[in-house]
């Protein structure tokens, strides 16, 4: 099987800063010189090279080749990944196909982005004539919508969604890399008094935009060993779903992609949720996390909310979930966001959690949404499963 | 006591860009008229307007003039706003299923907190822009049988 044939054999994670006035491409330098560093793995080996569609690279067309010429790299395949937030965990498959193609050896996933410091997107879609005449202010106006729906259908459990933001904040106060300014410690009073935003979103529900980079060294499970890797990561399962039910006008929105990524991602990787040892969902509003948890098989749909007020999510619990605290209390990266969730899998399932390591690092479930469509609930939905191998 | 919403009327909205395949829509918001994406070959409407078919990917659409009446889907208030919006909220953002069968995000307009729910029957209601095409929100279809 192609996928289980590659190996994750480094990660990096740049420090989440808001408003760093950095430039991207310094970001990118720390990653490349952080993986390079910590692999042994010498920078003329990498002739692969894949690299989110950024906030700030949104003006180029040629992103991936330019980035990949100020870090003077010589590629034999070189690409932007430009699924939104799913990017990161979407670069993981698509690697895995380009090793197993042939097409390169040693590839650089490189996710970077300083949205809050240099925001260049021209949104040439259908926002300009449906949706900003109505003033809705972004994706927490859409997560509006799913909110209301879902309370509608099954009641919005909102102790349930102030514990999981508690807990998320406990880890982001034990991940180093968090971004300072949210490095404080939450009440779930705290979260059920925050200001609304989007009625029923509070701002507690939303990620802050921040600036920074993460990435992953990968190669072939078999060149890895060659190499004298002795733990290394490998993708065991993988789905990916763009427009899930676009064509049914009525969809019912607090249903998303994942259910069938998430499906197709245990199904090849032979294991079933009671298997993963840390979930770490995409978060860019606490309600994505509640709704997975349901979409991914974790709790019956509706029952997210009683999921999460029984079990123990924190890294020493019974599901621990988003050890590094998430985008929602580390920060969001803008679109190298994705990969705040993905480093995250990979540093625990290598043992290098530190103080929020956790106990079982066999097996861990990463999730990716990205972008908005009209009127549902986001575009691409991915699910990836992680084992540890040595 | 119940919290008024803005009604975004007196907002001012410059004319959106049109892409050429939904001007007709457009044009007939100039007569209050509210059209339709018709696909003839799967039966159904679509919103909003594409260049082609979502269902059949074919170009074979037709525009139906459609009633405006419908249902709140969901809902959600806005309390932060950009230009043009800032300082008009709390104002409400609606998603409504037509009747026709297909969901529509607009304003709702004419209508207290208090009284805004899903399933709550709603009509077309216009706004109009300067290029002189109105836009299309909704409120309370007081005329709506119970």
């Amino acid at each position: 099987m192609a996928l289980r044939d590659a190996a994750i054999v480094g990660f990096a994670e740049t420090k989440i800063e808001a408003r760093s006035g950095r430039e991207i491409w310094d970001f990118a330098a720390e990653i490349l010189e952080s993986l390079i560093t910590t692999t042994g793995i010498e920078k003329d080996e990498i002739d692969g090279f894949l690299i989110n569609g950024s906030m700030t690279g949104a003006g180029n067309c040629f992103w991936s080749q330019t980035t990949a010429e100020f870090l003077g790299l010589e590629l034999d395949f070189c690409q932007t990944v430009d699924i939104g937030g799913s990017s990161a965990v979407g670069a993981v498959a698509r690697a895995a196909a380009a090793l197993d193609a042939g097409l390169c050896s040693t590839i650089l996933l490189l996710n970077v982005d300083t949205e809050s410091s240099e925001q260049n997107l021209n949104m040439r879609s259908f926002h300009g004539e449906w949706i900003h005449p109505y003033g809705m202010i972004g994706p927490p106006a859409d997560f509006g919508l799913i909110s209301r729906r879902y309370d509608h259908l099954y009641g919005l459990d909102l102790e349930a969604l102030g514990k999981l933001a508690v807990t998320q904040r406990n880890h982001a106060l034990l991940n180093d890399n968090a971004c300072e300014k949210l490095r404080k410690p939450l009440t779930v009073e705290d979260y059920l008094n925050s200001r609304m935003i989007a009625d029923p979103v509070r701002l507690l529900d939303c990620v802050m935009v921040c600036d920074g980079g993460n990435g992953l060294l990968m190669t072939t499970r078999k060149r890895a060993k060659e190499k004298g890797f002795d733990s290394f990561v490998v993708p065991l399962g993988y789905g990916e779903r763009t427009n899930y039910r676009t064509t049914d006008n009525l969809a019912d929105i607090t249903e998303s992609g994942h259910l069938v990524a998430g499906q197709k991602a245990f199904a090849q990787a032979q294991l079933k949720p009671a298997d993963i040892g840390s979930y770490q969902p995409y978060d860019d509003f606490l309600i994505a996390v509640l709704i997975k948890l349901e979409m991914l098989g974790f709790a019956e749909r509706g029952q997210g909310g009683a999921f999460i007020r029984e079990r123990n999510l924190s890294f020493d619990g019974d599901l621990p979930i988003n050890t590094g605290g998430g985008q929602i209390s580390a920060g969001q990266p803008g679109l190298a966001g994705g990969g705040v969730n993905l480093i995250e899998g990979v540093r625990q399932l290598l043992g290098k959690g530190g103080a929020r390591q956790v106990k079982d690092r066999r097996h861990a479930l990463v999730t990716g949404i990205g972008g908005i469509p009209y009127g549902r609930n986001w575009t691409t939905s991915t699910a990836l499963i992680l084992g540890s191998e040595g | 006591m119940t919290e008024v919403l803005n009604d975004t009327l007196s907002v001012e909205r410059p004319a959106p860009r049109h892409f050429a395949f939904a001007e007709p829509f457009w044009e007939g918001t100039r007569e209050k008229k509210l059209l339709l994406q018709y696909c003839r070959k799967s039966g159904q409407f679509q919103f909003y307007p594409r260049p082609v078919s979502v269902f059949t990917g074919t170009r074979d659409l037709e525009w139906r003039e459609v009633s405006g009446r419908g249902e709140i889907f969901s809902w959600t208030v806005a309390h932060i706003a950009r230009p043009p919006f800032t300082g008009h909220t709390p104002y409400a953002v609606v998603t409504v299923t037509l009747d026709e069968g297909v969901n529509v995000i607009a304003n709702l307009i004419n209508c207290p907190l208090d009284e805004v729910a899903i399933g709550l029957r709603v009509r077309a209601a216009w706004t109009p822009l300067p290029d002189g095409t109105n836009l299309l929100l909704f409120e309370p279809d007081g005329t709506a049988a119970v």
